[in-house]
């Protein structure tokens, strides 16, 4: 055991009051930042080198006769490129309607389904087991599953259909540039809304039941009680919730890649398809890094929201 | 069951194409062990069992059969659309050659056709290649031409250059340097259901013989029946699109460049030619204007065909010999009524020869799979065993496993697997072997050029999906797909 003498102490602190400013500040709370040390060093090495090496990468040409470390810098040619390319804004015009589309709706439906399994009723645990699977199940065999109740000439919606006498021919859902991207936005929604119903079911736990029941004393109605009191004390977990939806959806590759392949005519492409078919298929690897700097820069500034309202949400805490 | 008789068809398009020449002339090189001016089923039947090959003894003289070491190994394997008896072949080639050198450890690894490309190239950036890969005819150009592969040819593992098609050595060529062995060759050919033909009013023994009757018999049929006439394939990212497309293609005097000549440079772009546009005329016309195609033909690959072939839900379709055989094992699956239907399916499928354009140009993609040894630098470890490398391969490209292992599918990589006592059992137990091996004088390579793979898989399905989607009318489909092409020859962005 070490035992720490005044000697040693007023030595110490003579030390500290040495430093002044930031230097002091980092002495003082160096426990701190051993404790978290390694988790940054991995970040530098899983995270930083990635992102750094993803910058430098977009400056380069990659023709598919060269191997990568034979690349050509063309300085910002590849965004230029991408900016100026039709493809880019077909691309980026399908992902602003399928990360919107998505989040939108599976937010409000996973709401609406929390405020349902919020009351008591029988059966309500069975529904909602129930209603969780479309989020636990893999993505890939439900993009699998989704392409066969889709399919074009043998999908079940359409045979269905047909079977009803409500349709002459099975409804062309992935096979249309009209229709690919709602069909699959329905995909996406159908996997994500018990992600939203799970957090705004937890979110409506905190919503103090004596204040509703005050409400309802007042002579609330039921929309004035959910607007007035619950709706505001889901606010922040809305937020959150938004914004990880949309983060997800910005970020989705399993479902539009293995239903239709971007396709067709690009018709389903989002940018991470697009990206990976850049640098996988075509090998592009300097456009398709250039592409991921501007969906990163995009995805940073959704991240920055989501902290400032993880944050916000922990300074209204403190003051309660 | 109509037999079918091939051989004098195939003689006289045979001797007519340019091709040909291309493909089974080969004058620099010795003679091969097979006599390709004399090629037709009746000749294969001849050639057949009348060798026996001992491939121990001869991968022996390449790697010792004792030798000790270790191999990492990616190949091409079996998918959902191959047949059981393929997957047989590939666990016998396996066990058969860790039997042969009980002391090499072998780590395997399979991938299908589709994400071979993928993951192979994702590995050799981050330096973590297998020590030797077998891949899809088109992909050995493009790791050549960047410098991860070894020189290889035949003689390096025991066999002579001349043991190979001339064409098949053609796609493991870069600038005059050999640097793989082909595995199999393989072309497909034209199936069709009998009944289907029969109940539209059609003859049922007799395929369409040119493109333009393959629209008009596919309108035919669903007019008549309402299902699919002809099983178009036009999804992305997927072998089965080029492998559908470029022999409608070429038979119309179309191309990507003049690779259907018999010697091609690649200077020119003809892709959007008027024989170009008008192949994909021909496959709107069947998609959008008759509608008499799956709708589903864009996110389509063949194994999507396979059942509705078997269903008797599609009247014609292009694919290898496995088809019949992947029909039985479906049948196999099958319960109830099902299972009746399809043995009818069965019972009516016919092969033929792929029709011809309009001039009578009959043409087909040669196809097929190579075997490369990669550099040490691009090898997880950074070592390559080269001996456990060269015994794999010698096993997998001699006559008898060359053939084995392409038994229901495609033929032998090593032209001495046609003479062996297997080749003669094939042609007994294979359906319609001798159709699709008839088709051979007509392949056509790939183009032998590294951006290939990006043509083939990705802008000419593009092609097609922006005609057939009305993204694009039909010429300037082709015209996008042409400006794409010269890009990318460009080393465009």
């Amino acid at each position: 055991m070490t035992i720490v003498t005044g000697s040693k102490t007023e030595a110490r602190l003579r030390l500290q009051s040495g430093r002044s400013g930031l230097p002091r500040k980092v002495w003082q709370h160096r426990a701190d930042y051993a404790y978290v040390l390694p988790a940054i060093a991995v970040m530098l090495v899983v995270i930083a080198y990635p992102i750094y090496y993803t910058i430098e990468l977009s400056f380069f040409n990659t023709p598919p006769g060269l191997q990568l470390r034979d690349k050509i810098f063309v300085g910002f040619n590849n965004y230029t490129a991408i900016l100026t390319s039709e493809v880019f804004w077909q691309v980026t015009l399908n992902t602003l309607i399928w990360t919107f589309a998505s989040t939108f709706v599976s937010f409000v439906l996973g709401f609406a389904t929390a405020l349902a399994l919020h009351r008591d009723f029988i059966g309500r645990g069975v529904l909602r087991a129930i209603l969780i699977i479309p989020w636990v199940i893999s993505a890939v065999a439900a993009s699998y599953i989704w392409k066969w109740i889709y399919h074009s000439d043998f999908g079940i919606i359409g045979a269905v259909l047909v079977e009803l006498g409500l349709a002459s021919r099975p409804p062309n859902f992935i096979d249309s540039v009209s229709t690919v991207l709602p069909s699959l936005i329905v995909v996406n929604i159908w996997r994500e809304f018990p992600f939203a119903m799970i957090m705004m079911m937890a979110g409506l736990q905190t919503v103090p039941e004596q204040l509703l029941r005050a409400a309802k004393v007042d002579g609330a109605n039921a929309w004035q009680r959910f607007w007035h009191v619950t709706f505001p004390h889901l606010r922040n977990v809305s937020t959150v919730t938004i914004l990880l939806l949309a983060v997800a959806n910005f970020n989705s590759f399993i479902i539009p890649w293995i239903m239709t392949g971007g396709g067709p005519s690009n018709a389903s492409h989002i940018w991470i398809t697009h990206i990976y078919e850049l640098a996988f298929g075509r090998q592009r690897w300097g456009v398709a890094a250039a592409y991921s700097v501007l969906l990163f820069l995009i995805l940073m500034t959704l991240g920055y929201f989501y902290v400032r309202a993880l944050s916000g949400n922990e300074r209204r805490e403190a003051k309660a | 069951m109509r037999r079918i008789t091939l051989g004098g068809a195939v003689l006289r398009g045979a001797v007519s194409t340019a091709l040909m020449a291309s493909l089974m002339s080969a004058p620099a090189l010795g003679a091969p062990p097979v006599d390709l001016s004399k090629w037709s089923p009746e000749y294969v039947r001849s050639i057949a069992g009348t060798q026996d090959f001992d491939t121990a003894r001869d991968c022996a003289k390449v790697t010792p059969l004792d030798y000790k070491g270790r191999l990492t190994f990616w190949y091409q394997g079996v998918f959902e659309g191959d047949p059981d008896l393929l997957r047989q072949y590939y666990k016998d080639f396996f066990a058969t050659f860790r039997k042969t050198y009980p002391n090499i450890q072998l780590e395997e690894q399979a991938l299908t056709y589709n994400d071979l490309l993928d993951k192979f190239r994702t590995a050799l950036l981050g330096n973590a290649a297998p020590m030797a890969v077998r891949l899809q005819i088109l992909g050995g150009t493009e790791f050549a031409s960047k410098g991860y592969l070894q020189p290889l040819k035949p003689e390096d593992v025991g066999y002579s250059t001349e043991d190979f098609w001339p064409g098949a050595m053609k796609a493991v060529t870069w600038d005059g340097v050999t640097y793989g062995i082909p595995t199999n060759n393989e072309t497909m050919a034209f199936i069709w259901n009998a009944d289907i033909f029969k109940r539209a009013g059609l003859d049922p023994d007799k395929p369409p013989a040119t493109w333009d009757d393959v629209v008009k018999y596919s309108k035919q049929i669903h007019d008549k029946l309402g299902i699919a006439g002809y099983g178009l394939v036009a999804r992305k990212n997927a072998g089965n699109t080029p492998y559908r497309f470029m022999p409608q293609l070429w038979a119309y005097g179309g191309g990507v460049f003049d690779e259907a000549t018999a010697n091609p440079t690649y200077k020119e772009i003809e892709l959007n030619s008027p024989q170009s546009k008008a192949a994909l005329q021909a496959s709107y016309d069947m998609y959008v204007r008759d509608k008499s195609v799956p709708v589903s033909a864009l996110t389509n690959q063949q194994a999507d065909n396979q059942p509705l072939f078997l269903a008797g839900q599609l009247g014609m379709m292009i694919s290898h010999p496995s088809d019949y055989n992947v029909m039985l094992d479906l049948q196999k699956k099958a319960t109830g009524t099902d299972k009746d239907k399809a043995q009818t399916v069965i019972d009516n499928m016919r092969y033929g020869l792929i029709p011809t354009g309009p001039d009578g140009k009959r043409a087909v993609v040669f196809g097929g799979s190579n075997i490369h040894i990669l550099k040490p630098e691009y090898v997880e470890g950074g070592k390559v065993d080269e001996p456990a490398a060269k015994a794999i391969i010698c096993m997998w490209t001699s006559p008898e496993w060359s053939l084995k292992m392409a038994y229901a599918g495609s033929n032998p990589g090593n032209l001495n697997g046609f003479k062996t006592k297997w080749m003669k059992e094939r042609l007994d137990s294979i359906k319609f072997l001798d159709v699709t091996t008839s088709m051979l004088p007509y392949g056509i390579p790939f183009p032998a050029l590294p951006q290939s793979p990006e043509i083939m898989n990705i802008i000419i399905p593009d092609m097609l999906q922006n005609a057939l989607t009305g993204a694009m009318t039909v010429d300037q489909a082709a015209d996008d797909a042409a400006k794409k092409v010269k890009d990318l020859m460009g080393g465009g962005l």
